[in-house]
């Protein structure tokens, strides 16, 4: 007997965001990225197709960091003290985007240079953030945000108590911002909303509702997600946007992706099981409706580039 | 075209020349009056209102303005413009705010219409003649007394103390055998058996006052009405803060306080101060004595009840979270500690559960939320926030933390509705100038609740704040600046203040207010969503609270304190539990009525999931994140935006 497999039927659909400016709209990217656009939940493709997949950026650093594991030291390799080659090695592994994060050692003139160096060093499209503190992102954005015109870069990463200088340079540039909530989808649509009050195009949100890595909270994460997405679908404006996430940071900051010894040896080997924590987590968040992923090891972007793959073939 | 504009104000007539499309206010201006605009000229506060007398004007808004009053010829001279000649009347600035209808005031207390001493009250003073004892009669006094309560009151069975005892002797002889006697009979089981309170010789004025008074113990704030039990009439109206207030802010920081070694008797002390300081000042305002005070009705949440009483608090705070006692038995005075009349009663209302207590049953009988046919909604907006839905049938009730902040307290420059008080704010939008009123009308010493709800509002339509409560710093005024607890709005600068220092509100502030708010406003809609009943079909919200002299509903609207809807359904009530204890103390039945509605209450647990949490970050924004829920304000908002 053939069964009929029930359909819903939306109201809403997720907005096509853009990032990164080719010749044509004043940049230097070789192509830009186009994220979201989906009209319903993640991959039912007996629904509806995914207009857009999934995409991968890679986080790359202004200065070599000290805290990061020495897998991805060994996997990086040199590329890490320099910026521009560390964005070219991330676009041979696969990468569609880099995220630049800038750091509380960078001067205003030394952030400007670096993302140039960057830019010129890959054609992808660029997210840069801040090092995470209000005071020092602004110091920090702003200057590289009027040195980027035309680049349409993400700019990040606004909170609720720090947004309108962030918001404010982008507008006058052209580029967008990603915003940051700590997953709660109040907190998400609020952000979103203080945003768009300041006059921003909703179409150059991303939307980070934050997660957690494999057991340290991702099925938090994974349900704030998917109410937002069956929230937007269903006509609420405000959370509408593509989501970003960061599953190479969360990954490799747990004990069993960072600790290589006096670990219980059942836990197997440290290299497998590191890649292994990065691209579940990962794979998980895009099962949630993710558009883009943060990662960080070259081996996890080639797995769940492959999983995009099997993901997105329609049924 | 040009047309002539003729003002008429404070008796003077000014004519001026304008052409077609000119403002009344800038025709006013032209003629050297000047016409208050708060709002700067947005037609959003209705202060500029002028009457029409003769000619063709155009109104752009009428928002502020009844149906009336436009009939009447009333226009806002900030958004009408001339288009033929006029005369206008221009009224003196107090009698506009008379005229605003946003704001609903307080109802005064009234006695209630049928209160009748013989027939209401427990309490009677009665004077007793006895027949002098001799070597012929040798009846002892107490029961030459009882003989007289028994022949002349028909009183059979009379209590006494030995406090009583002791004084009595003396009493019947300074008096020659005529006392006046102060009585209180149990109305609910029979009128024959009653307590003596006080025994005094000689007559006593039949009309002389009969004191009582109803006590409300809040969280934060004291309130203690004095009663004349004679006549019905409220004499003197006192509040103050709660001196446990030092202790902690909220009733679980009480609880766990109460539970340290000599915390719960120090919290009993403090508040035990607050009140008979508060007796004493009532007194003092109508030259009586406390002692002369016969008897004390007593509404309060369950903690309160718990520690005035130094009843140990700490299951209220555990789960399942029960209380000691829910409806303490009759007490004296001598036994609680109260500086009235040792004898007279203490009688502490009936709450329903932990975090229901006798405030809310008190505040359901005086807002008549029981006697309701449609089904209402009873907010009482102080520290914790309760609410209760229903109608004469059935009665739902729930309650939310929100901190004191409505009521002055946790808030930087925040005060009680007290003299000094900002009570109300308007903020030009362009210049960001505030204008206040202060009640009393002299130097500002602080903002209170219905301030603070005023300027959280004003700050919020005029962009000082964003939604989320963020001070723009970017804004461009000297008012708005980084102060100690971040981002800032100066209200009063030093040199207009009391102090001498400058009111501001603060990022902190406005993160208590807002808090707040959202707790209140989650607590009546996750309430209603329980027991399915759509806000919009209640007929009325009636709010209590111990705000001044009104809550401006709109504003209050506006930063999503209330739901948004049609302002005429809402009636603000001031201080119904105080006003609840004032009704069980004039009216036995009344009382009795208290103890129904406790019965009759159903209490629902908010923490039992995740409802409460989600319903109250939602609403920890301004208005709300969901906006489709505030069209009024998203309307207000819209002329914003859009500039």
């Amino acid at each position: 007997m053939p069964i009929e497999i029930p359909k819903d039927k939306w109201t809403g659909s997720i907005r096509a965001v853009t990032i990164g400016g080719t010749s044509a709209e004043g940049g230097t990217r070789a192509k830009s990225v186009t994220v979201g656009g989906q009209t319903s939940m993640p991959y039912l493709h007996y629904e509806a197709l995914t207009p857009n997949k999934p995409v991968i950026a890679i986080e790359i650093k202004s200065h070599k960091p000290d805290d990061w594991s020495p897998l991805l030291a060994e996997a990086w390799g040199e590329a890490m003290a320099e910026p521009a080659q560390w964005a070219k090695k991330a676009e041979e592994a696969g990468a569609d985007i880099i995220v630049l994060a800038l750091t509380l050692a960078d001067s205003p003139e030394d952030a400007v240079r670096v993302v140039k160096s960057v830019l010129s060093g890959t054609g992808l499209p660029l997210i840069v953030w801040g090092p995470g503190q209000a005071e020092k992102d602004n110091e920090l954005l702003v200057p590289v945000s009027e040195a980027t015109k035309g680049e349409k870069i993400v700019l990040g990463i606004c909170e609720d108590k720090n947004y309108r200088t962030i918001v404010a340079t982008a507008m006058a540039n052209g580029h967008l911002v990603q915003s940051r909530t700590p997953m709660d989808v109040n907190l998400s649509k609020q952000l979103s909303i203080l945003i768009s009050d300041m006059g921003m195009p909703k179409d150059r949100i991303l939307m980070d509702p934050t997660t957690g890595a494999l057991g340290y909270g991702i099925e938090y994460g994974y349900s704030v997600m998917e109410r937002l997405r069956l929230a937007a679908l269903q006509g609420d404006a405000m959370t509408q946007s593509p989501m970003i996430v960061t599953p190479g940071f969360e990954a490799w900051k747990t004990k069993e992706a960072k600790v290589g010894e006096g670990v219980p040896e059942g836990w197997g080997d440290w290299k497998a099981r590191a890649i292994n924590w990065e691209t579940l987590t990962a794979i998980a968040l895009i099962e949630s409706g993710a558009d883009v992923l943060v990662l960080r090891h070259p081996e996890s972007v080639k797995r769940v580039k492959d999983a995009i793959e099997e993901l997105t073939i329609p049924a | 075209m040009q047309h002539t504009v003729s003002f008429t104000h404070n008796d003077k007539q000014t004519p001026v020349e304008v052409s077609t499309g000119v403002l009344l206010s800038d025709a006013a201006h032209l003629a050297g009056i000047d016409i208050g605009q708060p709002c700067g000229g947005q037609g959003r506060c209705g202060r500029c209102a002028v009457q029409v007398r003769e000619g063709d004007v155009r109104r752009r808004s009428t928002l502020r303005l009844s149906p009336d009053d436009v009939e009447q010829g009333y226009a806002l001279a900030c958004q009408t413009v001339v288009e033929g000649d006029v005369a206008i009347y221009v009224p003196p600035q107090e009698k506009i705010e008379r005229r605003l209808t946003t704001d609903r005031v307080v109802a005064e207390v009234t006695v209630p219409a049928d209160y009748e001493y013989l027939q209401d009250q427990t309490v009677r003073r009665i004077h007793l003649e006895l027949t002098p004892p001799s070597m012929d009669d040798q009846t002892d006094d107490w029961s030459r007394l009882q003989t007289a309560f028994r022949l002349q009151h028909k009183m059979e069975r009379v209590a006494c103390s030995v406090n009583l005892l002791r004084e009595m002797g003396e009493v019947l002889r300074e008096g020659d055998w005529q006392v006046t006697a102060i009585v209180e009979t149990s109305r609910l089981t029979d009128e024959k058996t009653c307590k003596l309170i006080n025994l005094q010789p000689n007559h006593v004025d039949e009309y002389s006052p009969l004191w009582g008074c109803a006590i409300d113990i809040g969280t934060t704030t004291v309130s203690v009405w004095l009663v004349d039990l004679m006549s019905g009439q409220v004499r003197a109206q006192v509040a103050e803060y709660n001196g446990q207030i030092a202790r902690g802010e909220d009733v679980i920081s009480r609880i766990m306080y109460a539970s340290k070694n000599g915390g719960g008797e120090e919290l009993r002390q403090r508040v035990l101060d607050t009140i008979n300081e508060l007796l004493e000042t009532a007194c003092k305002r109508v030259k009586a004595r406390p002692e002369e005070v016969v008897k004390a009705t007593i509404a309060g949440n369950s903690t309160m009840i718990h520690l005035f009483l130094g009843i140990p608090a700490s299951n209220i705070r555990l789960s399942p979270f029960i209380t000691a006692v829910n409806h303490p038995p009759l007490m004296t005075a001598r036994e609680v500690g109260l500086k009235i009349h040792p004898e007279a009663s203490v009688d502490c209302l009936p709450g329903v559960a932990s975090y229901v207590g006798a405030d809310i049953t008190a505040g359901v009988l005086s807002s008549g939320l029981d006697n309701a046919e449609n089904v209402t909604l009873f907010l009482d907006v102080g520290t914790n926030g309760e609410t209760v839905l229903g109608n004469r049938d059935w009665l739902v009730t729930c309650a939310c933390s929100a901190g004191p902040a409505f009521e002055g307290a946790g808030v930087v420059n925040g005060m009680r509705a007290t003299t000094g008080a900002i009570e109300e704010v308007w903020i030009n939008s362009e210049t960001f100038e505030p204008t206040y009123r202060v009640i009393g009308g002299g130097k500002p010493k602080g903002i209170c609740g219905s301030g603070l709800i005023s300027l959280l509002s004003e700050a919020f339509i005029t962009g000082i704040i964003d939604k989320a409560g963020n001070v723009n710093l970017m804004a461009s005024s000297s008012r708005v600046r980084e102060g100690a607890h971040g981002g800032e709005y100066v209200v009063a600068w030093g040199a207009e203040s009391e102090s001498g220092e400058d009111i501001v509100i603060s990022r902190v502030d406005v993160d208590n207010l807002l808090r707040a708010k959202a707790a209140i406003y989650a607590g009546f809609t996750v309430l209603a969503d329980t027991v399915g009943v759509p806000l919009e079909t209640t007929d009325k919200v009636l709010i209590g609270g111990s705000f001044g002299k009104y809550i401006n509903v709109e504003k209050a609207v506006q930063i999503g304190l209330l739901p948004d809807m049609d302002w005429s359904r809402f009636e603000f009530l001031g201080n119904t539990a105080v006003k609840g204890a004032y009704y069980a103390l004039l009216d036995w039945r009344k009382r009795e009525r208290i103890t129904e509605i406790a019965k009759r209450m159903t209490y629902i647990e908010l923490s039992a999931d995740n409802s409460f949490y989600e319903a109250f970050t939602s609403a920890l924004f301004l208005p709300h994140t969901d906006m489709s829920k505030f069209p009024s304000v998203a309307e207000a908002l819209e002329g914003k935006v859009n500039k």
